[in-house]
């Protein structure tokens, strides 16, 4: 943690709020540490929950291998939150509430009325994630055979002068390009009207990641793939096989690669809070 | 894949564990401080590039000669236009990020009165995030706190002011 400004005299750091039975009262512990080995304790009020753990300052960084690690805690801290209580509403990283146990009472007191309503809706529900790849050459061979303008093209750079060629040349890329754009929106779509029967909900997700950490080397790069699709999904857990067979037949078409994880909180389905 | 039928969760989940926890989860806008320097800045800067696409785009500025327009277009996109909408007089867009064109350390702008006292410290404060702007009744500037210059009178000149 940094020694910036960053500090208050007593905050509580937020994971997840959970549905609690009868016997959860504030001040259980649960299993396992959170972020930077802290503690993490419940906070009850009726049958809502916070999992929380007491902090003075917010959480930054600079190395991104403390940042992961953190991320992993704050992962693992709801996963484990979860698996005690069901389905947890997950909170952003390095929420803090400022305030003691009161405090969070209260909070959950005054927004009772938006998180169970939320919590009943996702209960049993988990978000997956899907990624379709592709493998570039396959790809690029299925975009220049279909499209008469990249014929024409290459046509003319056979015939052309070098000068001349290599204008065409860049037209020819350009062309190439937007094609590849349009296949990416193409693929989302249908991605999501596959899933869409089995799922409460599903979100077409940009093909490129809105938040990396550091130098992550991007693997479908690296193999020679780009991504063509991806969405994220809200499905109750017993749907999870179907669409794990759905996306086996997405798989089997070939050069085509898909990443399937899971389930996860449903982070991308969880409410803001506007106050 | 390499698992039929089931999801999995190897090593390389921690790119989607980095986006849905920087990006997403319950987000909460009032007397709570949510923020991280480097940390979301990693996500940040991707989004400000692109939002400034967007509103160069938007005052009719011109982009350089040569620029793909198909790709700017397409970035944009990609950013999650609603939020870009609140913030047309700001350089950074996005919900998670908006304290970053700020130092981190303010007190003012904070939320309306019926919900429980300012942050008493102004390590604290609760930076407004979208949506607020157009609902809330800012600066009550009760005690001048340091760190904001606008010399703003109390009331006037808020960003309220129509």
């Amino acid at each position: 943690m940094s020694e910036s400004a960053n500090e208050f005299e007593t905050g509580r750091y937020l994971y997840c709020v959970v549905t609690v039975d009868d016997e959860t009262t504030t001040g259980e512990e649960l299993a396992r540490t959170g972020v930077d080995d802290e503690p993490v304790y419940l906070v009850v009020e009726d049958d809502l929950g916070a999992v929380v753990h007491a902090c003075d300052a917010l959480y930054d960084a600079a190395d991104p291998d403390v940042v992961r690690k953190w991320l992993l805690d704050h992962q693992a801290t709801i996963d484990a939150a979860g698996e005690r209580f069901g389905t947890p509403l997950p909170f952003q990283f390095d929420t803090i509430l400022t305030g003691d146990d009161d405090r969070v009472r209260e909070w959950l007191t005054e927004e009772s009325a938006t998180l169970t309503p939320h919590l009943d809706a996702l209960a049993d529900h988990w978000e997956y994630r899907v990624e379709v790849s592709r493998d570039d050459a396959v790809l690029d061979e299925d975009l220049t055979a279909d499209d008469d303008r990249l014929a024409e093209l290459a046509d003319r750079i056979e015939s052309a002068g070098e000068g001349t060629a290599h204008l065409l040349e860049t037209q020819y890329e350009q062309r190439l390009d937007e094609l590849r754009h349009e296949r990416q929106a193409e693929r989302t779509r249908e991605l999501a009207e596959r899933l869409e029967p089995h799922a409460s909900e599903v979100r077409e997700l940009s093909p490129e990641r809105s938040t990396t950490l550091d130098d992550d080397t991007n693997d479908d790069d690296a193999g020679g793939a780009t991504t063509q699709a991806r969405a994220s999904v809200l499905a109750h857990e017993s749907d999870e096989e179907v669409i794990g067979d759905v996306l086996d037949e997405v798989a089997a078409e070939s050069g085509v690669e898909v990443r399937f994880t899971g389930p996860w909180p449903p982070y991308t389905f969880a409410p803001t809070f506007d106050e | 894949m390499s698992e039929r039928g089931g999801p999995t969760r190897r090593s390389d989940s921690l790119a989607d564990v980095v986006e849905m926890l920087l990006d997403k989860g319950v987000v909460i806008n009032a007397d709570i401080a949510v923020s991280v320097g480097d940390t979301e800045l990693l996500g940040v800067q991707l989004r400000a590039a692109l939002a400034s696409f967007e509103t160069a785009a938007e005052y009719g500025l011109e982009f350089p000669d040569g620029t793909d327009m198909r790709r700017v277009e397409a970035a944009s996109d990609r950013t999650p236009v609603e939020e870009l909408d609140d913030e047309r007089d700001e350089p950074v867009i996005n919900e998670s990020g908006s304290w970053l064109s700020e130092p981190p350390i303010t007190s003012d702008e904070s939320e309306s009165d019926d919900h429980a006292k300012p942050p008493s410290q102004p390590g604290v404060g609760a930076r407004p995030r979208v949506g607020e702007r157009s609902d809330v009744e800012t600066d009550e500037n009760e005690d001048g706190d340091d760190g904001d210059d606008e010399p703003d009178e109390t009331g006037e000149g808020s960003d309220d002011e129509d």
